[in-house]
């Protein structure tokens, strides 16, 4: 996707997965970093009354003039992490939405994946976390998989935000900022491969 | 201890919660009353987190109807004080403000609307409309203001302590669950430097002087032994309040020169409709938009006109006919056909909007 085509309109992301995935903490990366470069961003995360468990669902839109309802009906690219996030979010799925999924989630066949989409993707990024990084990062390399499927931000931009709301544990271990970094040129990476 | 909880004016991006205690901090609130529900937890931790930076005070309270007593007695002790609930809270907080109505007390309220009725969702909806507007054993006689996004809950979350000392008659900030969970970009800033001058507030209890010497007696009552005698201080009030109505409404409207059909819409949902509005403009087709800001009173002459117009009226809203009751009821007489898109508790996209609109075109 082009940079001018991805600035003409609002950029809708849905991302799904269990609670404590991450998912949230990707949006808000992703929405601060988006505000820092002087765009709009309008970032809501789903709530219900479940402390833990459950379906979390975030909802994020990055545009450059204000954004009107804060959730939408069909979003520009779906991202989701478990089975359950699968069946919760294909309603946001329509013709011209990128559909995101992990390869390693279990007991999803081919019908349970949206029809209607633009394109699907599953990508490894738990087995990559796993093997190659570390499960922490799991959600770093859905933001750089997001980042490099829409264009939404700079990788820059994305790195400062990271530091900005973690800096303060890279302070106590360096060797945690590095592996945030390489897990987001990783997403991208296993992104860019497919798309 | 810092001076001022903003110096100048920055850009910020936060949630609305935090956005409305920063606002309550730079209006220069001195202490807020309340008791946890969601969706309006954070204001209180974010008021808990940032108030005693500023030497202001919180009181957490057993329940709901404590923390609007309680804001009352904040009120009568001259202090500006305000309380934050949502859902089942509300139902609760209208017994205070039904006495703050009844004593004419400045009493601030923030209500981030959760879906009903009973606990039902903590997330979202619009159906606290009625009971904001005209909840308790009374006569609706306050000022509801239902904001639309960051910037607004900002701006009138200051305007809400402004109006309520001005006019003394209890002010709500009408928000709701996604507004108060939400994070996107707004200005903050100190009030001054916009030169907004913040109205002095007066204690009613304890007031220099001596009674009989040299001050009149302070006459607080929310009880009264005849009926002639409530019916002489409710025409006082009433009359007072019809008096300022025309200075506190306020409303935006656009395209409804021409339109065939204007939407009608508040808070939240009006983003909505607001988007809808101009991409059917964008076509060529005559839509335009009516959006009460304050919801008591409610901006019913400027409708009027507007519904005298327009072929039709869209109501849009997250409740089944809340808002709907508000526009029948001040354009009563008139003729223009109305529909509803209702959709309690769940939140309206500009694509439904836009459905919609051309479906009755």
């Amino acid at each position: 996707m082009s940079n001018t085509a991805v600035r003409s309109k609002v950029v809708k992301i849905a991302l799904a997965g269990e609670g404590g995935q991450g998912v949230q903490s990707v949006a808000e990366i992703l929405a601060e970093a988006a505000n820092d470069e002087g765009r709009e961003a309008l970032y809501i995360p789903n709530f219900g009354v479940e402390q833990r468990g459950g379906v979390s669902v975030a909802y994020l839109q990055i545009a450059d003039k204000p954004i009107a309802a804060p959730k939408f009906q069909t979003a520009d690219i779906v991202v989701a992490l478990s089975d359950r996030a699968i069946f919760r979010t294909k309603q946001y799925v329509g013709p011209e939405t990128l559909f995101v999924y992990d390869s390693s989630i279990q007991g999803v066949s081919e019908e349970d994946l949206p029809r209607n989409a633009r394109k699907i993707l599953a990508i490894p990024a738990l087995e990559t976390a796993n093997s190659e990084l570390h499960p922490r990062v799991f959600n770093i390399i859905i933001m750089g998989a997001v980042i490099k499927a829409t264009g939404v931000v700079s990788m820059e931009g994305a790195k400062k935000a990271i530091e900005k709301k973690l800096g303060y544990k890279f302070e106590q271990n360096p060797a945690l900022r590095e592996l945030n970094f390489k897990a987001l040129e990783k997403g991208a990476e296993l992104v860019e491969k497919l798309l | 201890m810092a001076d001022k909880p903003i110096e100048g004016e920055k850009k910020a991006f936060m949630t609305g919660n935090e956005v409305v205690a920063w606002a309550a901090l730079a209006a220069g609130a001195e202490i807020m009353y309340g008791y946890p529900i969601t969706p309006q937890n954070e204001i209180m931790h974010y008021w808990t987190r940032l108030a005693p930076k500023f030497n202001r005070k919180f009181l957490q309270t057993e329940d709901e109807l404590s923390a609007g007593f309680t804001t009352i007695g904040g009120v009568l002790a001259g202090k500006r004080a305000f309380t934050a609930t949502a859902g089942p809270g509300n139902t609760l907080m209208q017994e205070p403000m039904s006495m703050a109505e009844m004593m004419r007390l400045p009493t601030v309220v923030v209500i981030q609307q959760r879906g009903g009725p009973s606990t039902a969702t903590v997330i979202y909806s619009q159906q606290e409309v009625t009971m904001t507007t005209y909840g308790g054993n009374g006569e609706g006689l306050r000022i509801v203001y239902s904001t639309s996004n960051h910037q607004e809950l900002f701006d009138y979350t200051i305007k809400a302590f402004n109006t309520a000392w001005k006019y003394r008659f209890p002010t709500f900030i009408l928000g709701d669950g996604y507004q108060a969970k939400m994070r996107e970009s707004l200005t903050i800033y100190d009030p001054e430097v916009r030169g907004i001058e913040m109205v002095p507030t007066t204690p009613y209890v304890l007031r220099p002087g001596q009674i009989g010497v040299n001050r009149e007696p302070n006459h607080l009552r929310n009880t009264y032994n005849t009926e002639e005698e409530l019916y002489e201080v409710l025409q006082k009030h009433i009359s007072a309040y019809n008096e300022v109505a025309p200075e506190i409404v306020e409303y935006q409207e656009f395209g409804t020169e021409d339109a065939e059909i204007v939407v009608v819409s508040h808070g939240v949902v009006f983003r909505s409709c607001k988007g809808a509005v101009q991409e059917l403009r964008e076509e060529g087709l005559r839509v335009g938009y009516f959006r009460p800001i304050t919801l008591r009173p409610f901006p019913g002459e400027q409708l009027r006109k507007v519904a005298e117009r327009a072929r039709m009226l869209l109501i849009v809203e997250s409740a089944y006919g809340q808002l709907a009751k508000l526009v029948k009821d001040a354009i009563f007489g008139c003729s223009v056909r109305i529909e509803g898109l209702f959709k309690p508790g769940v939140g309206i996209t500009s694509e439904e909007v836009v459905t919609k609109v051309k479906e009755l075109l």
